[in-house]
């Protein structure tokens, strides 16, 4: 049906409320300026905080643009004297009891409050009234702090605790103007989502403790990027100040995560700086001696372990693991490595986790589906190769294997003549490879990946690591160019890369780095995910 | 209606079929449609007398058809304006005569249920209430088939734990669920979607009260006490500073003065009368300048007044209007569920500065602003809660604001014969 907004003609679905409406069609804040506190698009509506209200023609009362349901025809107009007013007159009762202590609040620079009060509020208090007080710094579970003062009672948090995980440990107790946020008795917030009702607090009532006072996010600039936590591929903003990163924050992709991540995932971004990184490649010594290694040495000494067994055993005897924390263009660099050397020797091993209805997907990594589509199967087989000699030089990207198969991987990995490990964290295995490699992480590289549901996303650098560190895909290609194996000529280049994978597999076709458009894309014939 | 509360036994069953009490149910029931009955409230103009004055007829019209969903009435006993005590009077005087009207309310509307949602302060109310509802259970007016005729209908009755708020309707609602009293954002109208999701309407006590005697005697007779546009009687709870605070029933259209002066016969003490409320705290006051007013809406709008509950409370010349303001005002602050913005701060920001202009350390330009953020509440919000605590301040102001500026320029209350706070 057709609407107006401020004399815009628009075509919008029938049964949205106005501010579904302009949401679907992307102008929400973004061209048609609608505040709002109470709403949230993937909330029930609430109608409560009484900033949206707009003038309709023919309707004598200001109306809720969050719960008004568009009608053929309806003229709207959002920004006119009355409506000016009206906005007016909630920031000025908003802030009648609100603290104004943005210097040290912790929300100082993305709150909605400071934001709308700037392009809204009166420029002058006229309350001479002593503010509310309330409590300060109050524990509401293992993850959240809430500043009590702070809340203006939009109940997102109430109704995402109810909605999103189902657990509902919020609530407002009392009444009017002494109205508290508070967990129900004996019920911390602690659930597996909790962290997501500091995103969405609109001032800086609920704040995370992971990220509380770490850095003031003016200082921040948003990358983004994915969590790779779990196979889901939940779309997030990589938060990061010199050249590290300070947290994830979800960004809305409603065919991946709506807005929402798990705390798990949230909190995963500790493991790109974490302590445990392999902070450059090296050279594993029979005796044990850890030597750290340029690139070029560490290639060459990849090269000669695998040229050894290929001359002593030929190139069937060579094997990999791929690796599901991978991106599908290193995966593809691997595959070509292997269908050059003529082995078909290859397999991947992905780890799993507790998954729920949401968004948690029962396997911990976020390329299982890519390395499925690259034709990788499990690595069960593989290993049993490994244990009867037939396969003696392995290129293994990543430690999975451990996760899954445990210590019996290490023991059939043991008997290797050669083993190349390419990785980014420390693990049992980093010991028995004569040659590590440390390699990035997706925060710090360019690809794609390809989640549970065949949905292809896109990851960009947020941060350089501190050390030296490469894709996995331009070790592997290294590796091949050192061994001579054709189709490897030039310097490792991952959007020709990209091209050449969408070129070569038909599931990819369109899915390169540069066509992807920033919600990603399902593989063809994965349908929608 | 209230003709025979003074009675004992008018609150038992026999007492009350002894008036002949269930016979204009049983006129209903057997020998109306549920259309016929909707047509005739009507054709009688009754208006809900629970202070929104919504035409009952038409509301029960709202009721979709058909059966494909439980269909539910809600009976608001949760009479908590400050100057009204009526319904508690017809409750605890004349249940059997609120049930009556219930049942035939039921059958118009298609309804299986009624819920009583009795206020959780009118504790001897309910229980002579529940006392009529088992009479009527053992006597077959209600249960499987009532009065013989095959209609099942069954009426509950919920105790509220004592919140304002909790008698607007959807508020009620949500804490006749189970839920914390907070009203609910509209559409969907309780017609749709009301107690548990289920088409309900809602309808105040002294509302049903009405109905047997509409259906007993007839729209025209019912329309030949009141006013054109207001139709029949009311039942007036009149307070304050009068020699004979009571309730009176009365036509609508009935003059203030006529209520205050004669029916209550005054001030007491030979005081002057110097504003009267009257529908209850959250309709403006009037100044005694202007109780010539016929008591129906469409004469007291034009006064910028309404009839609300028809709790008529009557200020002397004693009486400090700040103070008034002030109890007013923390009332309101107090039992405002806090759900909208401009309710939740608006109240406790009012409330704070009417405190302060009491204490004498207002400012003339807090007079302005309290009007101000009184027009900021005004209409802007789920329910009229806000609208309720507004009304009164800007009633204030428009016919006291002497008093205020009073408070201002003496730098304290210059009423010291008023009640304390």
């Amino acid at each position: 049906m057709k609407i107006t907004v401020d004399g815009v003609a628009y075509e919008v679905a029938e049964g949205r409320t106005i501010l579904q409406a302009l949401d679907d069609l992307g102008l929400l804040m973004n061209g048609v300026d609608v505040p709002h506190y109470c709403w949230h698009p993937k909330l029930s509506i609430d109608g409560s905080c009484r900033l949206c209200q707009v003038e309709i023609e023919g309707v004598p009362k200001l109306q809720i643009a969050c719960n008004t349901v568009v009608a053929e025809g309806m003229a709207i107009h959002t920004r006119n004297e009355r409506v000016r007013k009206a906005r007016e007159g909630v920031m000025e009762l908003l802030l009648v009891n609100h603290p104004l202590d943005c210097p040290i609040c912790d929300k100082a620079g993305e709150c909605k409050l400071q934001d709308y009060a700037f392009d809204y509020g009166v420029p002058h208090a006229r309350t001479r009234e002593p503010r509310r007080a309330a409590k300060k710094r109050v524990d509401l579970g293992p993850t959240i702090v809430f500043d009590q003062e702070r809340c203006i009672f939009c109940r997102r948090c109430v109704r995402f605790c109810r909605e999103v995980p189902g657990t509902g440990e919020l609530g407002i107790f009392v009444r009017g103007d002494r109205s508290v946020l508070e967990t129900f008795p004996g019920t911390p917030l602690d659930n597996d989502y909790s962290m997501n009702v500091a995103d969405i607090c609109p001032v800086g009532a609920l704040t995370t403790k992971d990220f509380r006072f770490k850095i003031r996010v003016w200082f921040l600039e948003d990358v983004p990027g994915v969590c790779t936590g779990c196979a889901n591929g939940c779309n997030v903003h990589l938060g990061v100040a010199n050249n590290r990163v300070y947290r994830y924050l979800p960004r809305r992709n409603d065919a991946v995560n709506g807005t929402w991540i798990c705390d798990e995932g949230r909190l995963s971004y500790h493991r790109i700086g974490a302590a445990d990184r392999i902070d450059g490649h090296a050279l594993h010594g029979a005796d044990g001696r850890r030597e750290q290694a340029s690139l070029d040495a560490a290639v060459a000494a990849a090269a000669a372990a695998l040229r050894a067994v290929i001359e002593r055993q030929g190139p069937g005897a060579i094997g990999a693991l791929a690796s599901p924390h991978a991106t599908n263009e290193d995966l593809f660099v691997l595959r070509r490595f292997l269908e050059a050397l003529g082995s078909t020797q290859a397999g991947f091993a992905v780890p799993t986790w507790r998954a729920d209805a949401l968004l948690r997907k029962p396997e911990a990594a976020a390329n299982a589906a890519g390395c499925r589509a690259l034709g990788f199967g499990d690595a069960a087989p593989l290993l049993e190769r490994v244990r009867g000699g037939a396969v003696a030089g392995l290129l293994v990207l990543g430690h999975d294997v451990l996760a899954t198969a445990g210590t019996a991987a290490l023991d059939a990995l043991r008997g290797l003549d050669a083993l190349v490990l390419a990785d980014s964290h420390r693990s049992a295995l980093e010991g028995l490879a004569q040659v590590v490699f440390a390699t990035r992480v997706p925060a710090e590289k360019l690809g794609t990946i390809t989640n549970h549901a065949g949905r292809v996303q896109r990851v960009v650098p947020a941060v350089e690591p501190p050390f030296e560190a490469h894709a996995e895909g331009e070790i592997v290609w290294r590796i091949a160019q050192a061994l001579d194996l054709p189709g490897f000529a030039g310097a490792y280049d991952v959007r020709a890369i990209s091209k050449e994978l969408a070129q070569a597999e038909d599931a990819f076709a369109g899915r390169d780095l540069d066509a992807l458009p920033p919600e990603g894309a399902p593989l063809h014939g994965a349908g929608v995910g | 209606m209230s003709e025979h509360t003074g009675d004992d036994a008018f609150a038992t069953l026999a007492g009350y079929r002894a008036r002949g009490g269930w016979e204009a149910a049983r006129k209903a029931l057997t020998t109306m449609s549920p259309e016929q009955v909707v047509e005739l409230v009507k054709n009688a103009g009754l208006q809900g007398r629970g202070g929104a004055g919504f035409a009952t007829g038409l509301k029960w019209s709202f009721m979709p058809k058909g059966n494909e969903k439980p269909k539910y009435l809600v009976c608001n006993a949760d009479e908590s304006e400050p100057g009204s005590f009526k319904d508690r009077l017809l409750l605890s005087r004349a249940p059997h005569q609120m049930l009556e009207g219930i049942l035939i309310g039921a059958w118009a509307t298609g309804a299986e249920k009624t819920f009583v949602y009795v206020r959780g302060e009118y504790a001897h109310p309910a229980d002579v209430l529940q006392r009529a509802i088992d009479e009527c259970y053992e006597a077959g007016l209600l249960g499987a088939s009532c009065l013989g005729t095959g209609f099942r209908h069954d009426v509950v009755v919920s105790r509220g734990a004592g919140a304002y708020i909790c008698g607007e309707e959807t508020g009620l609602l949500e804490s006749l669920e189970g839920k914390k009293g907070q009203p609910r954002k509209k559409p969907p109208f309780p017609a749709q979607y009301g107690a548990f999701g289920m088409p309900t309407t809602v309808n105040n006590v002294e509302t049903f009260s009405h109905v047997p005697h509409i259906v007993s005697r007839g729209a025209e007779w019912f329309r030949g006490f009141g006013t054109e546009k207001s139709p029949g009687t009311t039942i007036f709870g009149v307070s304050g500073h009068v020699r004979r605070p009571g309730l009176y029933e009365l036509p609508l259209g009935t003059r203030l003065d006529e209520i205050v002066f004669e029916h209550a016969q005054g001030p007491l003490g030979g005081r002057k009368v110097k504003g009267v409320i009257p529908g209850g705290a959250s309709m403006p006051i009037l100044p005694a300048s202007q109780l010539d007013v016929p008591m129906a809406n469409e004469f007291l709008r034009e006064r910028k007044t309404m009839l609300g509950t028809g709790g008529v409370m009557v200020m002397d010349d004693t009486t400090c209007m700040v103070r008034v303001a002030c109890v007013i005002t923390y009332f309101f602050r107090d039992e405002s569920c806090g759900q909208c913005t401009q309710c939740r701060e608006g109240t406790g920001w009012i409330h704070k500065i009417m405190e302060r202009i009491e204490r004498g350390a207002g400012q003339r330009s807090d007079l302005d602003l309290l009007l101000d953020i009184a027009s900021k509440m005004e209409g802007q919000t789920i329910c009229a809660f806000a609208d309720a605590a507004a009304w009164p301040v800007q009633g204030l102001l428009r016919h006291f604001r002497a008093d205020f500026e009073a408070h201002v320029e003496h730098g304290k209350c210059p009423f010291p014969e008023s009640f304390e706070l």
